[in-house]
């Protein structure tokens, strides 16, 4: 019969030191981030439960800040011209994003300048792009018309119907933020093995074949990633649509974020319907983000 | 085990969240110890106590009376022997700062406001270093909207303004339309007629132009009759205001208002003072603060017109506050920089410069010398005369703002077909109605 041998004891304590040593590292950070994100937080969510009108004195509501928003039918609007521009900017910030990146990826010359090219918008402040596109789109003496009417097409109202405002807010926001999905788009491609497509060549797959049957499966979970990134650039969208159009015209351009930030910064002022507003927009993109990774995990595994 | 022991810790954690959220209940909860009302007592402060202490004054400016305020307030500086730091900031931040300042204990001696909405709980009752007599100095109907619960005296009217008409003489002339009296205000309809009569002629693009503005819609309706909110209750007249407001839907609808100006977006001054300017149009509401502007900018003749008439004439007051804060750390020197500010002579400076109206009764007694364009000042004065009480009140009112922005949507919406005018006003008065049960509790 022979003893167990049990590890010695000082060799166990120096292993228990090795592992904390990482979350020692850790620690700074965890700090900051409790500090300046999941302690707001939570104060946000606590002030959710009150009413508030001038700042510091509060009076308790429960869910009554919930119930005033959930049962506002301007909300409703708001949140069904939210989840338009979400989706449409989800859609073409994923389809231009990718065709971007491809063209980027293949073409030789002046591939750095093009690629700065898709990206400065990314560099401007959004506040500067909603203006400068707000002058440029002003129906009398905007850049578009004026230029436009050189070639004898009446002013365009781009900014005056309800429709024609959207597709402007929808397109702006995409070409700010394409840039940034195509450098990820482009990294993922980047990261494919060429000897994949060698193979393929060899097999006589056209362009458009190694697109769909290599290029679109492989390049997946860079696309989940700017699925995820502009769900939540989708819902957060504010400060260039503010302004470049203030959420008009009668409210076609309101999303959520202006809702919580003229509650909370327009007088009368509702801290605690601007923080209950908050709150169910971390709901939504909280449960968005869960909804892409779970499906894009399925597809992965499958 | 395992199964008990994670609701254990399920629990615990959930014990722990509401613990949590419990402690970090945000700032002074009501009925934890409010500021009390405390019997009125009249502070008697030497002058010479005042001596080398410091004093903020957080300001927004509307252009010229900034630089009458600096001359002001070195004359103070030097009369008490005191520092004043004037903080100018963008009027859009002045109500969001000042609150976070509030909030985070760096509070400023005095502040400039349009209203006192947001800060009626933390003013300092002027009463206890002015007296109960000082109000008497000026005029009743500015005085509505500085007032507090039990006659508090939360700040000083400033300066007043007035909404009313500019006409282009230039454009009448040349239609040969007659002008308007100003001893004899035209009716709405001889307004509109006249205005048509004038774009007809010349081929203005349009016949009138309004800012959007619900202080300027508000003076429609108050010329029909009604008003949104009046002695802390929702009182708009849905037939009186349909009235008042279906010409304007109207002459948007068939282009002699500028339809694009009052739908198209952006969140830049939604004045239309840049059409008036550019002649496109011969009639524009907005309000005496324009006279200075069009003195110094407009090419062509023109002249300020008394309010048009309906049930009532005159125009809706608007102006500005100088307010205390009751946790500055010097409210007794506060008060007397507003006093000092506000003195005949002071305010004599102040709005000449600003081109603003009188608060003050011995001003608005004696009349107001203007450097320039008397007689349109003259005319926004004898408009004042004509202004129903009614219009201070409303003014003064918390749930004003709020309802005046509805009251804007509502007729964008009107304008944009989106609802008709019954529908839209039924929205304005439930929503009227709820930022007063709101803002009354």
């Amino acid at each position: 019969m022979t003893a167990v041998q049990t590890a010695p004891p000082r060799k166990r304590k120096s292993s228990l030191k090795m592992g904390l040593v990482p979350y020692l590292f850790l620690l700074p950070n965890m700090a900051i981030f409790g500090l300046f994100t999941i302690w707001p937080a939570i104060n946000g969510f606590n002030i959710s439960m009150y009413s508030s009108s001038n700042g510091r004195t509060f009076r308790w509501e429960g869910a009554g800040n919930y119930q005033s928003i959930l049962t506002d039918a301007d909300f409703w609007g708001i949140v069904r011209n939210t989840v338009i521009y979400a989706f449409a900017f989800v859609l073409l910030s994923v389809v231009i994003g990718v065709v971007l990146a491809v063209l980027v990826d293949q073409q030789r010359r002046g591939r750095t300048f093009f690629r700065s090219v898709f990206f400065i918008p990314v560099l401007i402040s959004p506040v500067v792009v909603g203006l400068v596109w707000n002058w440029m789109l002003e129906r009398q003496g905007g850049l578009v018309n004026t230029f436009l009417g050189w070639f004898g097409i009446p002013e365009i109202p781009w900014l005056v119907d309800n429709n024609l405002a959207t597709i402007v807010v929808i397109a702006v926001g995409v070409w700010m933020q394409v840039g940034f999905y195509m450098l990820i788009l482009l990294a993922g491609l980047q990261s494919i093995d060429p000897s994949v497509y060698e193979a393929a060549r060899v097999d006589g797959a056209n362009r458009w074949r190694q697109f769909i049957s290599l290029t679109f499966p492989l390049l997946q979970p860079s696309i989940l990633v700017v699925v995820v990134l502009a769900t939540i650039h989708g819902f957060q969208a504010f400060d260039y649509i503010y302004t470049l159009t203030g959420g008009g015209p009668v409210g076609a351009t309101t999303l959520i974020v202006q809702y919580i930030y003229e509650n909370g910064f327009v007088s009368p002022i509702r801290y605690g319907m601007a923080s209950a507003g908050s709150v169910l927009l971390f709901c939504a993109i909280f449960a968005l983000t869960i909804i892409n990774w779970m499906v894009g995990r399925k597809r992965e595994a499958a | 085990m395992a199964k008990k022991s994670r609701i254990t810790a399920r629990l615990m954690l959930a014990v722990t969240a509401v613990t949590l959220l419990g402690a970090c209940a945000p700032g002074q909860v009501e009925g934890e110890g409010g500021p009390g009302q405390e019997p009125l007592t009249v502070e008697s402060v030497d002058p010479a106590e005042f001596k080398g202490k410091t004093l903020n004054y957080v300001y927004f400016t509307d252009g010229p009376d900034e630089q009458a305020t600096r001359s002001l307030i070195g004359d103070f500086e030097k009369k008490f022997d005191v520092t004043v730091n004037l903080e100018v900031l963008p009027y859009k931040d002045l109500v969001t700062s000042v609150q976070a300042r509030l909030s985070g204990g760096n509070v400023p001696d005095v502040v400039r406001l349009t209203g006192l909405t947001d800060f009626k709980a933390d003013l300092l009752d002027l009463r206890r270093y002015l007296g109960e007599k000082y109000a008497e100095e000026f005029l009743p109907g500015p005085l509505v909207g500085a007032a507090g619960e039990n006659d508090q005296l939360l700040a000083v009217p400033s300066d007043l303004t007035l909404n009313g008409p500019f006409v282009n003489v230039d454009m009448f002339k040349k239609a040969g339309v007659e002008l308007p009296n100003p001893e004899d205000p035209w009716t709405w309809e001889e307004m509109i007629a006249s205005a048509t009569k004038v774009q007809q002629a010349t081929g203005s693009q349009y016949a009138f132009a309004m800012d959007k503005s619900g202080h300027r819609l508000s003076t429609v309706l108050n010329q029909y009759g009604t008003t949104l909110v009046a002695d802390g209750k929702a009182v708009l007249d849905a037939d009186k205001a349909t009235k008042a407001l279906t010409p304007l839907v109207e002459m948007m609808g068939d282009n002699r208002m500028p339809r694009d100006f009052w739908l198209g977006s952006g969140s830049r001054y939604t004045g239309a003072n840049e059409i008036f300017l550019a002649q496109d149009a011969p009639v524009y509401l907005s309000g005496n603060w324009q006279v200075g502007q069009f003195a110094a900018n407009a090419k062509f003749e023109w002249a300020a017109a008394p309010n048009p008439c309906a049930e009532n004439c005159g125009g809706f007051p608007g102006g500005k506050y100088m307010a205390a804060l009751a946790e500055g750390k010097n409210p007794a020197l506060a008060a007397e920089f507003i006093r000092f500010m506000n003195t005949a002579e002071s305010q004599k400076t102040f709005i000449v410069a600003g081109g603003f109206l009188p608060t003050r009764k011995d001003l608005a007694e004696e009349g107001v010398a203007y450097p320039a364009r008397q007689s349109d000042m003259d005319v926004f004065l004898k408009d004042l005369s004509r202004t129903p009480e009614v219009g201070y009140s409303a003014n003064a009112d918390p749930a004003f703002a709020g309802s005046a922005t509805e009251l804007v949507n509502a007729v964008s919406e009107v304008v944009a077909g989106k609802t008709d005018m019954p529908a839209a006003l039924k929205k304005v008065q439930d929503k009227s109605q709820a930022l007063v049960d709101e803002l009354d509790r």
